[in-house]
């Protein structure tokens, strides 16, 4: 890249060098010198909404806003002439006409933060709350910096009602200043296009079309929106009378497989709330209502598990961990490791998974080992693994000419890559989606495709077979597919970049092993990137670390030029058990019937079955590890608060139970100790941000392993893709996600029957 | 029949800046922007149908609502006002039992306030669909409205 040329300007009499290409703001910020704005914000597109950024340039007639004024070389700038001040202050009195000001001109203004003693809306004396963003607030800080003690207009309260029958957030309108940040960030970031401003003049105000609900309108509830507004417009519903945080925590989501990079926000040892990180590689802070909203409310619930206890005739009955571990040690070593199912959750720490392992090899004598993805996917689980171990990076969106989505939707969920899509689509990648009902993805897109997923196999091969002709000629079934088909394929096939994202739908669809197959054929022979979306957080960091049945830790990762072969091991799961211990994992439909369950996780699952022993897990934001996303990146996670109540990690509750039975040296201090054994043991393991590759794997089919499990509903909604995490279902503990989980589930049943 | 939205959709580019002449043509055929032709403009144009409804809201030209069968517009012109127009509108929203800007529930009448018709001197005027009724009163308007079903 060649550097690019600096330019000379003059901004309040001293001269800089300013990058070119960047308004005057940006360069006055640059060199620290401080112009009020309450619209421009970094990663938006200007706009000169608020008029506070106005500046005198010389040659320039009137006041230009700079925010939008590009700097020239040679350019005069003065940024705070008394005019301009005396300006400043009449814009931002006006700007106030339409906003409530009891909280800026008060008397009591300057004793407020030493004496709080004003009218309260909570119990104790916390100081005005108004409106939630106090303290926070863009404005109020402005009004400081412009110097404004008064306002010569009286307020009009504009009186709509505050709009809280949306999840997640609230919005009070008559906060808004109409600065149009979460416009420009819900259109130009995030291409969801829910917000937009309506009428004009002053009945204008901000929301969906037809006086619709956001959640009607397709918000995505990513709250990118509530970050950017400058004032308490738009608000958290669960954290809005929290104030500031006390303390940040950069840490990677865990609720699915892409691991974006999440900002905890922590008051009194507690995450209040979410912020995404706009700088973060990896996601690049488009996160989803999932990462934005339902961490607080997942790891601060009631439902979690406090302390360890014990199943007797008369109920639950709590004891202490000594006691929890003399009673599994009991329990475990009582039976033979046949007789054993150790079910361990793809959604645990690789450190947590390491120890998993062991402990199921070291100490428990090798039972079998099982997780949700062998027990979703069956014996399809190889064609899987081939196509997810080998995934391209979300940047190969950037670059793509050509992408088509099979069974994907990002709405709720792998935001970042559909968001990249949809730019890739804005910037005239020929985007074509295929799916059985109508997926965000669809507006930008070429053509869409619908049928019910046992059709895509067969729409795949068309696609292929048209593909390869180049769209010219008949192909069969070509009227079958109503629509462009030949069109499209004809666009795609002069592309060398294209991306094929696989969405979770596919891997809950009946003849599923068909579709990967002929996404397969796309990647081998006509040399297509694959990306694939699925909720199997830290899939890639089980079968790294070997808590995977049959595969021993860092066997699988690239090691010179190997290929492996891989054999499954024959099961039964429906097999009544001795014994089944649940690691992390709290999909009751999915263990066989059982004498004794051992149960060690952070919230019961609704189910009728009583577990025997329950041992209280800790969850991501509590304690430090690593995990490894679907590009094959390793991320860590950060300890953020303390342990909850009475709950430990995994790892600890496995080495504490592995001591009491008393098999070989089996001690972990804390996370380094594990993070140096694993270090010995998989020299491959790098440090964070790095990839871990695989070698080719010559997967050994016909394992007996899922006779009986691989049902899956024909033509399953898409609820099945519905987020969970370790088990239980975001819904069953976080309201909004319920909210959002049934309005999806009835809008789609009400497509279906409108066909 | 109308024309299908799809064909007057095919007579322009899919480029965003045809949405004001799209949704034009929508108007004209069918006297109204209905939420389905807001998601068929928003498929082809590649605009979310909430961008197209901002665009759509900003302009006094486009309504969301299917048009009565007749519409009523009162004069509140400065010579209509003083001469009673403001009392011929009450009475209007009155018995038809909706405010200005609305329709009906049985689709009979759109009740409408203009500024000016430019024919003063006939002061108060209510115009009905093409016809323009001069010198109004309450009573000579029940009875005229009477002649519109």
């Amino acid at each position: 890249m060649t550097k690019e040329k600096k330019i000379s300007i003059t901004i309040d009499n001293k001269q800089v060098e300013v990058r070119p290409n960047i308004t005057i703001l940006q360069a006055a910020r640059d060199n620290n010198v401080y112009i009020p704005s309450l619209c421009a914000l970094e990663h938006l597109p200007s706009y000169g909404a608020c008029r506070l950024c106005i500046v005198e340039v010389d040659g320039l007639r009137g006041f230009p806003t700079s925010c939008t004024t590009p700097v020239e070389a040679g350019m005069v700038v003065r940024t705070d002439t008394a005019e301009i001040r005396g300006l400043r202050q009449e814009i931002l009195k006006l700007l106030l006409s339409e906003h409530p000001a009891s909280c800026l001109f008060c008397d009591e203004h300057d004793e407020c933060k030493k004496f709080m003693g004003t009218i309260r809306k909570v119990g104790v004396i916390t100081g005005c709350r108004y409106c939630p963003n106090d303290a926070r607030c863009e404005i109020q800080e402005i009004v400081d910096k412009v110097g404004l003690t008064e306002t010569s207009y009286p307020v009009y309260y504009r009186g709509f009602p505050v709009e809280k029958n949306d999840p997640f957030y609230d919005r009070d309108y008559n906060l808004c200043i109409l600065c149009g940040r979460c416009i420009r960030v819900c259109n130009s970031i995030r291409f969801n296009g829910t917000l937009a401003f309506k009428q004009r003049g002053k009945l204008t105000t901000i929301g969906p079309a037809f006086d619709r609900t956001h959640l009607e309108a397709g918000c995505e509830f990513c709250g990118a929106c509530v970050s950017v507004c400058p004032t308490g417009a738009l608000s958290t519903k669960t954290s809005k009378w929290y104030g500031i945080a006390d303390a940040q925590v950069g840490t990677t989501c865990t609720f699915c497989s892409v691991g974006c990079r999440l900002l905890l926000q922590v008051k009194n040892d507690e995450v209040i709330d979410v912020l995404p990180d706009y700088d973060d590689t990896v996601d690049q802070g488009l996160i989803c209502v999932k990462g934005r909203f339902a961490i607080p409310e997942y790891v601060n619930s009631p439902q979690r598990n406090t302390t360890p206890q014990k199943l007797t005739p008369v109920g639950y009955e709590v004891i202490t961990w000594d006691q929890a571990f003399d009673l599994a040690a009991e329990k475990l070593s009582g039976v033979k490791p046949d007789d054993i199912l150790v079910v361990i959750s793809p959604q645990l720490s690789n450190e947590d998974l390491f120890v998993a392992q062991r402990f199921v090899r070291q100490v428990l004598g090798s039972p079998p080992m099982m997780s949700s993805v062998l027990f979703d996917l069956g014996n399809d689980i190889s064609s899987f693994f081939d196509l997810v171990l080998y995934t391209s990076t979300y940047d190969s969106l950037e670059t793509a000419q050509g992408i088509l989505s099979v069974g994907f939707d990002s709405t709720y969920g792998y935001t970042p890559i559909g968001i990249a899509a949809k730019r890739a689509a804005q910037r005239g990648a020929v985007l074509v989606t295929l799916g059985s009902c109508d997926s965000n993805l669809d507006m930008l897109s070429e053509a869409s495709f619908k049928m019910e997923p046992s059709r895509w196999a067969g729409f795949l091969d068309v696609f292929t077979d048209s593909l390869a002709r180049k769209g010219k000629g008949k192909s069969r079934g070509t009227k079958e597919f109503a629509g462009n088909l030949n069109e499209v394929t004809e666009a795609l096939s002069g592309s060398s970049a294209n991306v094929l994202i696989m969405g979770p739908e596919v891997i809950f669809s009946y003849r599923r092993n068909e579709v990967f197959e002929r996404i397969k054929v796309l990647r081998d022979r006509l040399g297509w990137k694959i990306i694939v979306a699925h909720p199997y957080t830290n899939l890639i960091g089980m079968l790294a670390m070997g808590a995977f049945p049959g595969v021993k830790p860092g066997e699988l990762l690239q090691n010179g030029s190997k290929s492996i072969k891989l054999g499954l091991p024959s099961l039964d799961p429906t097999k009544r058990k001795k014994l089944v211990y649940l690691v992390g994992e709290g999909r009751f439909d999915i263990i066989p019937d059982c004498d004794y369950l051992i149960y060690q996780n952070a919230i019961m699952p609704s189910s009728w079955r009583q577990p025997d022993l329950i041992l209280p897990t800790s969850l991501f934001p509590e304690s430090p590890g690593t995990t490894i996303n679907v590009e094959r990146r390793i991320l860590t996670l950060e300890k953020a608060t303390g342990q909850y109540m009475d709950s430990r990690a995994d790892w600890w509750i496995m080495t504490r139970i592995a001591d009491r039975m008393k098999k070989g040296k089996f001690k972990y201090k804390d996370i380094n100790s594990i993070q140096n054994e694993i270090k010995k043991q998989i020299p491959n393991f790098k440090a964070s941000k790095k990839k871990v590759d695989f070698v080719k794997i010559d997967f050994k089919n016909g394992g007996k392993w899922l006779k009986g499990s691989t049902k899956v509903e024909p033509e399953s909604l898409p609820s099945a893709t519905y987020s969970s995490y370790r088990g239980i279902p975001l819904a069953q503990v976080v309201g909004g996600m319920k909210i959002i989980e049934d309005w999806d589930r009835s809008s789609s049943f009400s497509d279906k029957e409108a066909q | 029949m109308p024309e299908p939205i799809e064909s007057i959709l095919a007579k322009h580019d899919r480029k965003q800046e045809e949405l004001i002449p799209v949704l034009q043509d929508i108007q004209k055929e069918y006297g109204y922007i209905s939420p389905e032709s807001v998601k068929k403009i928003s498929r082809y144009l590649r605009i979310s149908e909430n961008q197209i409804y901002g665009v759509s809201s900003f302009y006094a030209q486009f309504r969301f609502t299917e048009p009565g069968r007749h519409s009523l517009k009162v004069c509140l012109g400065t010579a209509c006002h003083v001469r009673g127009g403001a009392t011929l509108l009450e009475m209007l929203e009155r018995s038809l039992g909706i405010h200005c800007g609305e329709t009906t529930s049985d689709k009979r009448f759109d009740l409408e306030r203009v500024a000016c018709l430019g024919c003063c001197a006939l002061s108060p005027v209510v115009q009905i669909d093409k016809e323009i009724y001069s010198r109004m009163t309450v009573n000579k308007l029940t009875e005229h409205l009477k002649d519109y079903e």
